[in-house]
This record gives structure tokens, sequence and C-alpha cells, in this order.
């Protein structure tokens, strides 16, 4: 027996006949929400690099991971984990990701202040990955896992210069469609598990 | 001493020419060789040597001696100068400080005491061989700017110390790199001012000075003009750089810079690594090493930078270095300053920004925007979403403050400008768009107007226009001047407007002083009340043909004489002592009938009185009957496009008015389309008409009024426009003679003429029928062989055409003209009748030539005919020539010739002729004599491609008395019509039409020679019968023969017979085989008296 099916989830055990139904549709639903999310997370990038000049729209261009402080890529780990707890730490880093992406938004205003749909599809973005967090976290409830301990914010160096801004913009649109995609699979994994 | 006054010598000229840039080579030698020689000579005589005085500020002097070190240990010294107020020092060093002393030499007497004794040592002192050695500088401060790659230097030049003002050179030299390469060095001159003052210097590198380590260094020379002593720079004073650049998250450098377009920047990466490659923007550079650490870049004429700013980048094997750089431009200056006041609350300052910087975020440009009499300002926040359009500031008025001089101070990362303006804001108002718009009707010409207009007015006037529109008068404006409020209510009041009107208002306002006009308020809609109608309508009358009713017409008011809406009109008719109405008539009709009789001669006065729901109009009158006028003529006038000039002369009898009617021509009595009035003073009119056609006669009937009684005056006929006559001239020919022509033709109908008649065109041109080219050719492009006459009286109704051919036809043409075009034309073909003198000649000059060729025949046979007998019937004949001998051969050989001796009898034999259609006029056109046996197809008898004769014959005998006798009995059993030539040619003056028609139907003359001659069988079967031999064969192409006989007349009529003169002829007969081709033969001759029949009287002649 693989550690994957060790860590399988039992949806009927979790909750009551009658919100069975609902917690289904819930799983379903936030899963939808995810997979309609990553690929807003990949136009929200591509869009993004856009509007920082060259390199970075390049193909070619590769920047070394700038560290988030709070937060980091999903661990290659990740998916060795119980399924609830990889949703703990997906709710977590997609509410870190909605502190961060409002930050980029607020810089980019500076640097871009008439790039409207770059700043619009960040604002989005914020507030989705807020909205899939939250969704997560409901169904962590459902499931009777409480949410993992809140991340700590995430912190960006005081006025970093416009270079290390674009780059952390960069690093934190990336960070949000690994997360997001991250999310998208595991409840894929938790709906293989329960409802199939 | 004397070595010490030399080396004193040379340092000074070796000074001088050093600060003569002089080679400092040259110099330091020859200090050298005299230091070593004054050294030797002082060790050798052991006393104290080689004094030496500096000053740092010219008022003590610092001097020292040279000793050897074995007298100089345990010694002491009293120095004294001598002959000098000053007491002696005593020592035990080798140096001293005393007081600058005069310019004058000075005995310096060095006493020295030592273990080994005593010594005095005297030197000459004088200011001369003093040094001026500046002092260390005192150095305030010396910074780094990293941000914009600036030192700063800040000292204290120790003025202070010096007594008089002198100049001083400053020297700073830079020096960065680890291997210390010159920056820069700067030099510049200052003045001691006799206290101490500061100076600052600051120098922009062209690297960042995070790139690499800078030393500065200063020195400093004091050109003082009353020291004669030497002078001397200072010593290199180093210089420490305070504050550090931020490395620790940094390594490109320099960071965020904001630049002005077009500069030349460097760019570093400080990192331990090795850098590979470099880019800025998307392009990659070459690297420049600066240190072991340090790499930069190169960028020429920067471009501007996107709002993101461009990106430099550094690339090591590991890791990626960046910084971003933000090139733009300096803020305009602002253009088109304007400030203005709306409400006189808050005033409006607004601007145009000019060239855009390219700097957006935090490095746009920031306007602030400050009034000097108040000195407040005000901070212009920016708004994103209108960056293309003028700004605009809003400053709250000052209660009190009219004037204001307004500054607005623009400014960004690279620079500012500003632009300044000074208003009078009374004098710039600029009102708000009035609203709430609202009518009130007073009566039926007034209203009042009321808007809102928001602001605080009450210390100027309102100037506003109102617009007032209508249907039926226009635009207008009218212009008011309205105390301004406080409140803001306004309500004016507009008069003179029509009764009974839509009206369209609206309003706009400004200051009475004025600057701008308001946006116009929305329009408001009002309808003006009903008045009493204030004229009467515009009446006529007009008798009826039998002069037993007059009808009264009246016009309907215009709408500003109705003055509402017209219900109906009262209509009365009276003599004066009486008055009698008729009933009311509703509106819509205008006219009524009144039954009088014209031959009571009573005039009778017409009234009528319009009226609407508030009253009724002045009554509008007329007399039934006219004034007589019996010096009338009737005259034309032609209009000018769109209406029609009517002239007439000042007539003071006519009091009343002139009144113009017309109608069509057409029409029948009574003859109204309408009228104008006209003022009595008037001398014409233009009547100008929406119905009037182009081309249509019109009456037009002047009418004066005099005592109320209208005479008419002028009968006129005219066209608004004169169009060409739409139909043709009817004409006929009336009679042809040889030489002319007399046609006839009718008058066109007055509507078809569209137009005042001016005369007829005439064409004829001789032709062939079908063949004319006098239609559909212009008159200019008509050939020169048509002959055209104009005829422009139009009265004549003939026209005889004289010096014509005889026998010949004619295309005539007649058109109409007016002034407008000249009309369409009507077509006939005419022939002349022939011309019987020419048919005499034709007929005696054949005659004549055949009797002289019979004479001379005759005359040449008779002389010649013992030859000929001889030749033709000698009296012996010739055995070899007879062919009576020749008969066995003959017979044995059945040659033809035995034939004519064969004596078989005719036995008729039946031979069915078989002929195509094609060869049937063969036969007929040749002999022109029409066997009834031989029945030849005419073209009527199509049904039948083939005709079956059959035909009695007797085989050809070749046998000249034979076939005469044959030929005379069968001219006895013909039967032969001879045709008066004259009757042939009957005039045929009808139109080609009917000429066709003719032709076709035979009722009248044929050409065709339908002659039953039954004696031309015999020709036939002789023709026929060769066709069948080997003898003659006809040839094939008959068009390529010459058929014509020159002078032959010719038929008009294409189906006539022709005789073909030139056709080929049998070798056994004279008669023509091939007939003319067709009936379209151009040249064929009428066969009615032709040489054709000469020859078929003798065939074989």
């Amino acid at each position: 027996m693989s550690q994957r099916e060790g860590n399988e989830v039992d949806l009927q055990s979790h909750s009551s006949a009658s919100s069975f139904p609902h917690l289904e549709a819930k799983i379903r639903q936030t899963h939808s929400l995810a997979k309609l999310l990553t690929s807003y997370a990949e136009q929200l990038l591509q869009e993004y690099v856009q509007h920082q000049g060259d390199p970075f729209g390049l193909p070619s261009f590769s920047p070394p991971e700038l560290p988030v402080s709070g937060l980091n890529s999903p661990a290659p780990t990740h998916s060795g984990l119980p399924t609830l707890e990889r949703l703990q730490l997906d709710a977590a880093a997609l509410n870190s990701l909605s502190l961060l992406l409002d930050t980029i938004c607020r810089l980019q205003a500076d640097l871009n202040p008439f790039a409207s749909r770059l700043l619009r599809r960040l604002e989005d973005a914020s507030h989705q990955s807020r909205a899939l967090g939250n969704a997560v976290e409901v169904v962590l409830e459902a499931l009777g896992a409480a949410p993992g301990p809140p991340e700590p914010h995430p912190i960006l160096p005081e006025s970093p210069g416009v270079f290390l801004i674009k780059l952390l913009g960069y690093r934190v649109c990336g960070l949000y469609q690994e997360w997001v995609s991250c999310t998208e699979g595991d409840l894929s994994q938790l709906m293989r598990e329960g409802l199939g | 001493m004397e070595v010490y006054f030399y080396l004193r010598l040379l340092l000074k000229r070796g000074e001088n020419k050093r600060m003569r840039n002089s080679s400092k080579f040259q110099w330091l030698s020859s200090v050298i060789f005299l230091y070593l020689v004054n050294q030797a000579h002082g060790q050798k005589r052991g006393v104290p040597h080689d004094l030496k005085c500096i000053t740092h500020n010219l008022k003590i002097w610092d001097c020292s001696w040279e000793a050897s070190y074995r007298i100089n240990h345990g010694t002491t010294y009293e120095v004294c100068i001598v002959n000098s107020s000053y007491s002696c020092i005593q020592t035990e060093k080798t140096h001293f400080e005393i007081p600058a002393l005069s310019l004058a030499d000075h005995e310096i007497k060095i006493s020295s005491t030592h273990v080994s004794g005593n010594s005095v040592t005297k030197f000459i002192l004088s200011e001369r061989n003093v040094s001026l050695v500046p002092a260390t500088l005192q150095i305030l401060n010396l910074t780094a700017d990293f941000s914009t790659s600036t030192l700063y230097l800040k000292w204290n030049d120790n003025g202070s110390a010096f007594p008089h003002h002198s100049n001083v050179i400053w020297e700073i030299i830079v020096l960065y790199k680890e291997d210390m390469e010159v920056a820069t060095v700067a030099t510049f001159n200052t003045t001691l001012m006799g206290k101490d003052s500061v100076h600052h210097w600051n120098w922009t590198s062209d690297i960042p000075l995070e790139c690499t380590a800078h030393h500065v260094k200063i020195r400093y020379y004091i050109d003082e003009l009353h020291f004669f002593g030497q002078k001397e720079w200072s010593e290199w004073i180093p210089l420490r750089i305070s504050g550090s650049p931020i490395k620790e998250s940094y390594e490109v450098f320099p960071r965020d810079k904001v630049v002005p377009v077009g500069s030349n920047m460097m760019f570093c990466c400080v990192v331990e690594e090795t850098v590979l490659t470099a880019q800025y923007g998307s392009e990659k550079c070459s690297l420049i090493p600066l240190d072991n650490k340090s790499v930069g870049i190169k960028i020429n004429n920067i471009t501007i930078s996107p709002s993101s700013g461009t990106n430099v980048v550094f690339t090591t094997r590991s890791n990626l270095y960046g910084t971003v750089v933000f090139a733009g431009y300096p803020p305009d200056i602002p253009k088109k300053l304007n400030c203005e006041t709306r409400d006189l609350k808050e005033i409006i300052c607004s601007w145009n920004p000019g060239r855009p910087t390219g700097l957006v975020g935090p490095r746009d440009t920031n306007y602030i925007l400050y009034e000097r009499f108040s000195g407040r300002n005000v901070t212009y926040k920016r708004d994103e979403e209108h960056m293309n359009e003028n700004h605009q500031l809003i400053f709250q008025m000052i209660s009190g403050q009219e004037r204001y001089n307004f500054t607005l101070k623009a400014s960004n990362p690279l620079g500012g400008s500003e632009a300044v303006i000074l208003v009078d804001i009374t004098q710039r108002v600029y009102p708000h768009t009035p609203s709430k718009l609202n009518v009130k009707g007073i009566n039926s010409t007034a209203i009042f107007l009321e808007w809102h207009l928001s602001g605080n007015f009450a210390n100027i006037n309102l100037f506003c226009e109102i617009e007032i529109n209508s249907a039926y008068s226009g635009q207008e404006l009218r212009n008011i001047t309205v105390k301004g409020l406080e409140t803001s209510s306004y309500h004016v009041s507009v008069d003179k407007l029509i009764p009974y009107t839509m009206y369209t208002f609206r309003v706009r306002c400004s200051s009475e002083k004025f600057w701008k006009w308001s946006k116009w308020s929305n329009e408001k809609q009002y309808l003006t009340m009903e008045g009493i109608p204030s004229k009467g309508p515009d009446i006529w009358r007009e008798w009826s043909a039998d002069g037993k009713s007059v009808i009264i017409y009246w016009k309907p008011l215009p709408f500003n004489e109705a003055n509402g809406k017209i219900l109906s009109y009262d209509v009365s008719y009276g003599l004066e002592e009486e008055t009698q109405y008729l009933s009311e008539i509703p509106d819509p009709h205008h006219k009524a009938e009144i039954k009088l009789d014209r031959n009571d001669y009573n005039d009778y006065i017409i009234s009528v009185v319009a009226k609407n729901s508030v009253g009724s109009s002045p009554p509008s009158k007329i007399t039934s009957l006219e004034i007589p006028n019996e010096d009338l003529k009737m005259e034309q006038v032609v209009g000018i496009g769109n209406g029609i000039l009517f002239h007439w002369n000042y007539d003071l009898n006519m009091t009343c008015d002139y009144v113009i009617k017309w109608c069509n021509s057409t029409r029948s009595e009574p003859c109204l389309i309408d009228w104008k009035k006209f003022p009595a003073n008037s001398t014409g009119a233009l009547i100008e008409y929406d119905n009037f056609q182009s081309g249509t006669r019109y009456n037009f009937f002047l009418y004066g009024c005099k005592n109320q009684k209208y005479q008419l005056l002028r009968s006129i006929v005219g066209y608004t426009e004169e169009l060409a006559p739409n139909v043709a001239p009817n004409f006929t020919v009336e009679d042809t003679s040889a030489d002319s022509i007399l046609v006839k033709w009718e008058d066109i109908p007055v509507e078809d003429l569209r137009g005042f008649l001016r005369g007829y065109l005439f064409y004829f041109e001789k032709g062939e029928k079908g063949t004319s080219k006098i239609q559909g050719l212009e008159s200019e492009t008509r050939r020169s062989d048509v002959k055209v006459k104009n005829i422009t009286d139009i009265t004549q109704k003939t026209l005889r055409i004289v010096d014509l051919q005889g026998k010949t036809g004619y295309h005539l043409l007649l058109q109409a003209y007016t002034d407008g075009g000249v009309g369409p034309g009507k077509a006939m073909y005419v022939v002349t009748k022939e011309n019987s003198e020419g048919l005499i000649i034709a007929i005696l000059i054949p005659v004549a030539v055949a009797i002289f060729v019979g004479v001379v025949t005759s005359i040449l046979c008779y002389r010649k005919r013992e030859w000929i007998k001889e030749t033709f019937y000698p009296d012996i004949p010739n055995p070899e020539n007879s062919k009576a001998l020749q008969f066995h051969k003959s017979v044995c050989e059945g040659s033809s010739a035995l034939k004519t001796l064969e004596m078989n009898p005719c036995t008729p034999n039946n031979v069915e002729v078989v002929e195509t259609r094609s060869a049937a006029p063969k036969i007929e056109e040749d002999t022109e004599i029409k066997s009834p046996v031989a029945v030849v197809p005419e073209e009527g008898s199509d049904a039948e491609p083939e005709n079956h004769v059959v035909v009695s014959y007797c085989p050809p005998i070749i046998e000249e008395e034979i076939a005469n006798a044959g030929g005379e009995e069968a001219g006895g059993s013909s039967q032969v019509i001879y045709i008066d030539i004259q009757s042939m040619y009957q005039p045929q003056a009808k139109p080609e039409e009917e000429l066709e028609n003719n032709s076709v139907g035979g009722a009248g003359y044929k050409p065709q020679m339908h002659l039953p001659v039954t004696s031309t069988v015999e020709n036939i079967i002789v023709a026929d019968d060769l066709e069948k031999t080997a003898g003659y064969r006809p040839q094939a192409n008959v068009n390529a023969w010459n058929l014509d006989s020159p002078d032959s007349p010719r038929s008009i009529d294409s189906n006539s017979e022709v005789v073909s003169f030139g056709s080929p002829c049998s070798i056994n007969s004279r008669q023509f085989l091939i007939p003319p081709k067709d009936e379209e033969s151009p040249k064929s001759s009428n066969g009615g008296w032709s040489f054709t029949n000469f020859f078929q009287n003798k065939p074989n002649d």
C-alpha cells in the first residue's frame, strides 16, 4: 500500500448522511474554482511580464527564485503529505498570497499606473486567492480538520529597488500560479479519494 | 652665505619657472647640486649652516639650520638679530621663530656654546630668503551622495591668518579604482578676504560612486603680492569620504536613477561572482572591468523609458542582478495657463502640461499652484484617468480679493518650470450652464422666462442671450443684462412674440465684462396665446364665362397675420346701401361663388373676413367690375428660369395696388392659377411660382387699382423657360416638277410648341432612298451637300425648292425652332420628274451613230465588193475549202457539222425545264419579254423552291434563214406590249413610307415589265439547249461584270426590271445571257426603252 493510499479520506465518515451531498458539492465547487483560477493565474503572469520590460517578457527569462519571507513554493514532498494536511498548507499559502498580491498591486500602480488591465488582474487575483483559501478552509472544517496555523505575514524588503519590486512581483505571481495549481490538484485528489 | 643666496636665487628662479610650467627636471638637478656643495662646506667648518626660514601666515618666520651631529649634541644656541630691538633667543634646538621682519637684510648671529668650544655664525636674512608655504587646511566636510554619484567638499580657507587679500589657487584631485587612476583634476581660484571663508566644491562622477573606491586630495597656493619671498604649494591633503553606500542588498548601481533622455550613463555590478553578460533593456552590452569585483557597462544617448523604467540586468553563472533606470524629460513650462471662475466661489486654473515627461508614478511631474497675494497654495492631485487632458487645480476664492497672482510650479526629478498668470477674477467668469428653464405666458405676444444659474454673482451683472426659435420667424437672439444674484433664480420677460406660435427658447449667460459664454441651457418649447387676425385675407374675383356669377377667391392668411387657427371666413357683397351675407365658410375652403350678372353693370363690393377663436380680421374688399381698357395689346415675355420678371411704368393714378394674375393658356375660362399683389408705388415684380413649368405657355394679366377698382393694364403671354418644340411640323409636297418641289406645312399646336416659334429649318439632300443623312445629325455636323433653308417668317407656310435635278430623289426634312431649341423634324423622300429633253437626246444619239456606222459599212462593202466576192463567194470555189466535199469524212466522224445537213423532221419534244429560284430572273430580266408558257416564279411563290415548266421546242437549227424564219413565226405568235415611257415616271410625290407601301401594293405604277411575249420562248430554248451542249458556259462570277449603262435612268422602285449592258454573250447569240444580278443592282436600267430591244430583235445579227 502506497503512502497516498494510506492517506485517503473517507468523506462519508467525516460528514453526516444529510450533509454529504452538500460537502460533495462544496468540494466540487472549490475544485472548479481552483481550476478556473489556475488559468487566471497563468494569464496574470503573462500580463505581468508584458509590463515589466525586457528581459521579463523574453522566453529565456528565468531569474532565480527570489525568497519571499513566509512563503515558499510547494515543497517537493507536498504530494506525499496526507490530503488534509496538504489542503491546510494550500489554504495558508493562498491567504498569504492574497496579501502579497495586494502589495504587488500597489507597487505596480506606481510603476505602471496606466496598465489598468494588469492592475485589475492583480486586484482580482488577491481577492480570488483569499476566496479560494477560505473555500478550502470551509472544506477542511466540513471534513473535521482544523485549518492550519496562520502563516506569518509575508515580509517584503523595505524600500526595495524597482528591479527587486519587479522580481518580487514576478515571484509572487509565480507562487500564486503554483499554489493555485497545487490546490486544484489536491482537491482533485480529495475528490478521487472521497467521492470516487 | 654666498652659496645660500645662490641657492635661494636658484630656488626662486626654479620656482618661477615651475610656476611658468618650466622643466622640473632642470630645477631639481640644480638644487641637489648646490645642496651637496653647501653641505660639504658646513661640515668642513663645523658650525651652524643652511639657515632656512619659512612662513605659513606671513606673520611668523620659522627658521632652522643645520648642524653636525657631533657639534649639535649638548649645544646651546643664542640667536640674535643684530641691530634689532628683538632680544636674543636662547635655545637648544636648531630652529627658532621670529616675527616677520622687514624687507631689508637682517644679520642673524647664532652663537653656539658646546663643550668643545664656542662659535659664532652670522647669516644675512631677508624676506626674500623666506618661503611661504600654506598651512594645512581645515576640511569641514567631504560627503558623497551616492544617489547622484556626487562628492561634496566643504573647507575653511583660513583667510583670517593672512593680513592681506591674496589670490589662492586650489587644486583638487579625485582618484578612483584600485590603481588610483585620476578621475578628475579640478583647479579654481579664490581670494582670501582677511577672514575665514568656507568654500564648496562638488563633482559628479561618471560612474556610480559605489562602483569603485574614490580618493580625494587637495592643496593650495597663496599668491601674496606683498610677499617677496618664495611662494610654494601646500602639501597634498588627503580627504576621507564620509558616508557609505548601501551595499547589502544592491549589487547594481546606480539604483532606480531618473535621468534626462539623451544622457550617457555608466552602470556597474559589484559582486563576488564573475559577471557573464549585461543587458540594457533588450540590448546586450559589452562589459567594462572596473576592478576585480566590479564591472560596468556604458550606455550612450539613453532613450525615453517605458513607464516601468528600463531594466539593466547583469547575469552571473548562478544569479541575476539588476537595476532600473527611468529616462525622461524635465517638465515643460505649463502652457495655456488659464484661471477662471464659474460661480465666483472658486477659481479653476487649467493648463496644458506640454511635452510628456515619460515619467509616471512617483516620478511624475508635481504641480503646485501658488497665489502670491494671499500666500496660499494648492497641490495638484494626479488624476490618472485624465492624463491626456488639460490639468486643472481649484483654488478657493478669498473674500474681498478680486486680483490673483498665480504661479504654477512644475517639478519632477529632472527639473522644474513655472508659469505665472495675473487675473482679475471678475473678468474671468465662465458661468455654469443655466438649468431649469421654464416659460410662463403673459399674453399673446409676451412670456416670462425663468432659469437657474448656480453661483454667487451678487457683485457683478450678468449678460445673457436668449435664443428664440420658431418655424415661422426662424432664429432670433436677444441680449439682456440682469443683475447678478446671490440666489440662483433669474427671470426675464420676453415680448414681441407672434401669437399662436410654437417657440423654442434657450439661454446662455456670461458676465457683463465678457469672458466666455456659458453653454446653452436645455431648450424649452412654448406655444404663445392666440390673437385677433391682424389683416384680412388676400382676395381676388373672377367672373364666370357666362357672366352670371362671380367667384371670389382668397388666400389663407399667413401665419403671422392669422394669429391663431382660422376657423372660418365671412363673405359678404353688396352695393353701397345694402350688404348681403353669404353663409359662414369653414376654413379649408378658400373661394365662394356669388350669383351676380355682369350685364347689370352693378358694381358690387365683395368683402371677406377671417375669424379665429379670439376675433375677426379686418375685411378685405374688392369690386365686382373692372375699369375697361380699350388699348390693350398682347405682349410676350420669357422668364428667367424660376420666374418671370415684369416691369411697368409708375402711374400716379394707381392708388391701391397692382395685381398680377396668371393661368395656363391652355386652360378654359375662368382662367386663374394664382395672383399676387404689389404696392401701388412698385414698378416691377418677379413672379415666382413653384408650379411653373418650363415649356408651358402662361397668360399673365397685370391689373392696376384705381379707387378700389381694378383695370386690366396688360395682357402678357409668356414662358418661364422656352423649350424646343416637341413635335415636328406636318408638311406635304404639293407639287413636283423636273427641277422644283413645292412643300406646304401646318402650324404646330401651342402646347407642343413649348416656346415662341422663331422659324423653320428646311433641309433637302439629293440621294437614294434610305440613304439620307439628314436626320440624326445635328445641324452643325450635317454634310455640306445637305442644303438648308432657314425660314424666319413664321407666317410662311409653303416653300418652293428650285434648281433641282430631274428624275432625282431628294430627302426633305422640316424642323421648327424656338429660342429653346430646334424641335424634331419630319422627313420625306421625293423624286423629281424626268427631263424630256434629255430623253430625246438619249434616243437620237445612238440612232445617229447606228446610221453612220451602217453608211460607212455600206460604202466600204461597195468599194471592196470584188475582194469580198473573191474571198467569200468566188465564182470557182476551192474544193479544199468546200465543206460539201468533206461529207463522208464528217459522216464517219459524226461531227456536229454533219447534223446541219440532216433533214430530220421537226419532231416536237417535251422538255422539262427545271429551274431553281435563282435562275428564274435570269431569263426574265434578260429578255424583258415574258413567255406565257414559260412561267417564271416571282418572289411571292416561295413555297415552291423549284418550278417545273414544260416547254415545247424544236431542236436548234443553226442556219440563219431557218432561225430567222423561226423568229418570224415566233414573232407572229408573240404579244408585245409597248409601254409609254411617260407613264412609267408619273410624279411620285409621296412620303417614303407611302412610296414603299404603294410599290408593294401594286396599285399604281409598276416599273416591272411583265410582258407576255411568246417569241422569247425561242431564246429560252436556245439558251437552255446551249447549256446542255458543250458550247457556251456562262461565267460564274457575274458580279465582276460591268453591267452598267453609264447614263441609264434608274427607277425608284427596286423591283423594276432592268436590262444589263455588257453582259457576256453566247457564241451563237448576241442575246445577253447573264442578267443583272438582282434588284439591288445600283445601275440597273429601266426596261421601258433600252437598246436591248434592238439586240433582241436581231439575235443573229
